[in-house]
């Protein structure tokens, strides 16, 4: 039964089935226990919840200590406070001698920090990460795979950071779609005119664009790359090779992350124009959600002129 | 295998420790020998009579846990535990070398022995907090030691560890700050104005004692006392840049300063030792 609403609850529910049958899962928050719905898990398992105030470094490497012992610690915050405040804690003492913590980044891209403005809106976060040696980084795209993600980070040795939103995430995916780690995800495949490579809460911008698109008589394969590392290779440049042309489509900089790691494939494996919708390397406003995606160049439409761009390129 | 034994054993294996540091700078062409040597009695002291550990089985999950926060002291760490018997005086010669066991700053994934990786200041006792925290939660009973440099407390993320360890009554944690009065800028004072340093730890909460960390019968005695206390302990040791040797002692070119073949000469003289023991 899978009885949450949002991405944040979706992160408790998983945690809180983890723990059942297992003792060595605890919760580090940062004064985060609110922000990332997970009072039931404080309550539930008062001595795996481990609060240290606002203290993002703090929180990071406590969970590197816990982590020495064998204790599975997840650090569960807005995003930006791991990745920046915290980036040398994770980078250093979790990451280098590859300790078992696992990182949530709520607030993730513009469209999680929306209104707050710039402050609490994260757009390098897996940028940052990626550069990192031996972490895994995952962006899943709705509430159903961040839950089924995870429990699927759970299950792996070492560390991972994984974007959460803010109560706003559209749901794309149905609740028993499994999530494979590591593994792209097709998730429309009208034809080959060109790749939409997506990931994170955006992706139902991405569908609809494809399903736009494909009024329009262009017919695109839209993949799903929610593990941006390892990224799977082989099923992204499969899909590169059909296309010969790519879109890429994040709310993230386009810098660092996913339109990064797709262009440095095509590179290796199949040269291809790409397009790379995301915050073009900007400093984004507050505003509404929707609303800001759309002012920055991540609206349906702009995802429908770059898929159009990139296929004048490849003629 | 040096032995566990009273302060003239313990006097006499420091004497050793320190050569093997210089030993080891003067040879590797590279390193941090006035840290270490500060460190070296409080060091001593732990491996060599208060660790509860197995060098047959370092990753023992009962062991007690040190982490040398300041982990630029790391030439002292590396000479304990060779002579406590994790791995060969042989690994002496590769410091900071490739490939080698004894990396340029301490590696728990490289160095049998090593709890933690540490070398970015200021970063040890919040991991030492996590440590002593599983330590509750599993209801285990080993102590967790960290030792920080004075200079090192500048850092803000100690503080935060600091108010963490106090809330959750972490009796269980002691932390020693080597004393020295220096850092790789000079003078500790100078850089930032951190004095008193005592008081700030009470402020926080924590069970303090100010002792001389050249004194092995008042180390002993600190750790007594902290393992006593139901709260965390500070134990500050008031403590000589470059100790035991006269002309590195006080002197903070020696922060990261390579001896010389006759100041090498001068160590085994001073030190009573055998340089290539």
């Amino acid at each position: 039964m899978l009885s949450y609403k949002g991405t944040r609850e979706a992160f408790t529910k998983a945690l809180m089935d983890l723990s059942v049958d297992d003792d060595r899962f605890m919760l580090v928050s940062p004064d985060s226990l609110k922000a990332m719905r997970a009072t039931p898990f404080a309550e539930k398992y008062p001595d795996r919840y481990i609060e240290v105030g606002i203290a993002e470094q703090n929180a990071v490497a406590v969970a590197a200590g816990l982590a020495s012992t064998g204790l599975v610690p997840f650090v569960a915050t807005y995003g930006g406070f791991i990745t920046m405040r915290a980036c040398e804690q994770l980078r250093t003492f979790v990451a280098y001698p590859h300790l078992n913590v696992k990182f949530i980044g709520i607030n993730s891209g513009v469209f999680g920090g929306e209104r707050e403005g710039v402050t609490h809106q994260f757009f390098e976060d897996l940028g940052i990460v990626r550069s990192i040696p031996g972490i895994t980084v995952v962006a899943p795209a709705d509430e159903h795979q961040v839950y089924h993600a995870v429990k699927a980070i759970a299950n792996i040795d070492g560390p991972v950071y994984l974007r959460a939103g803010s109560g706003r995430e559209h749901i794309v995916y149905d609740p028993e779609t499994p999530f494979e780690l590591g593994k792209i995800r097709i998730l429309k495949e009208y034809g080959n005119d060109a790749a939409l490579f997506a990931n994170g809460f955006i992706m139902n911008r991405a569908l609809a664009a494809a399903a736009l698109l494909n009024e329009q008589g262009i017919k695109v394969t839209l993949a799903d790359v929610h593990t941006l590392k390892p990224i799977d290779t082989p099923g992204i440049a499969t899909i590169l090779e059909k296309c010969k042309a790519a879109v890429t489509v994040e709310d993230h900089n386009i810098i660092g992350g996913l339109a990064d790691a797709i262009a440095k494939i095509s590179t290796d494996h199949c040269p291809a124009p790409i397009g790379r919708i995301g915050l073009q390397d900007v400093f984004p406003g507050s505003g509404p959600a929707e609303a800001v995606l759309d002012c920055y160049g991540m609206g349906v439409r702009d995802i429908v002129a770059a898929v159009q761009t990139v296929m004048d390129r490849k003629r | 295998m040096l032995d566990t034994g009273n302060v003239a054993q313990l006097s006499m294996t420091a004497n050793q420790l320190r050569l093997d540091v210089v030993r080891m700078v003067h040879d590797a062409k590279d390193g941090h020998p006035g840290p270490a040597l500060s460190a070296m009695d409080i060091i001593t002291t732990l491996y060599f009579r208060e660790l509860n550990i197995d060098p047959s089985n370092p990753q023992w999950s009962d062991r007690d846990r040190f982490i040398l926060s300041k982990g630029h002291a790391c030439p002292a760490l590396y000479a304990a535990l060779a002579r406590k018997g994790y791995f060969s005086v042989e690994e002496f010669k590769g410091l900071r070398g490739l490939g080698c066991l004894l990396q340029g700053h301490p590696c728990m994934k490289k160095t049998p022995g090593i709890d933690m990786t540490s070398g970015s200041l200021g970063n040890g006792l919040s991991i030492g907090v996590g440590m002593a925290l599983a330590a509750k939660y599993r209801k285990k009973t080993y102590t967790t030691y960290v030792v920080l440099g004075d200079g090192e407390i500048q850092e803000g993320i100690v503080w935060e560890a600091a108010m963490c360890a106090k809330k959750y009554k972490l009796g269980n944690l002691i932390a020693f700050i080597d004393h020295n009065g220096w850092q790789s800028g000079g003078a500790v004072e100078e850089v930032s104005g951190l004095l008193p340093i005592l008081p700030k730890w009470e402020a926080f909460g924590w069970h303090c004692q100010t002792i001389d960390g050249h004194d092995f019968s008042q180390i002993i005695h600190a750790i007594e006392n902290a393992k006593k206390t139901p709260e965390p302990s500070v134990i500050i040791a008031r403590t000589i840049k470059g100790k035991g040797l006269p002309y590195m002692e006080n002197d903070n070119s020696w922060h990261k300063r390579v001896p010389t073949d006759e100041e090498l000469a001068v160590a085994v003289e001073v030190l009573g030792g055998n340089a290539n023991a």
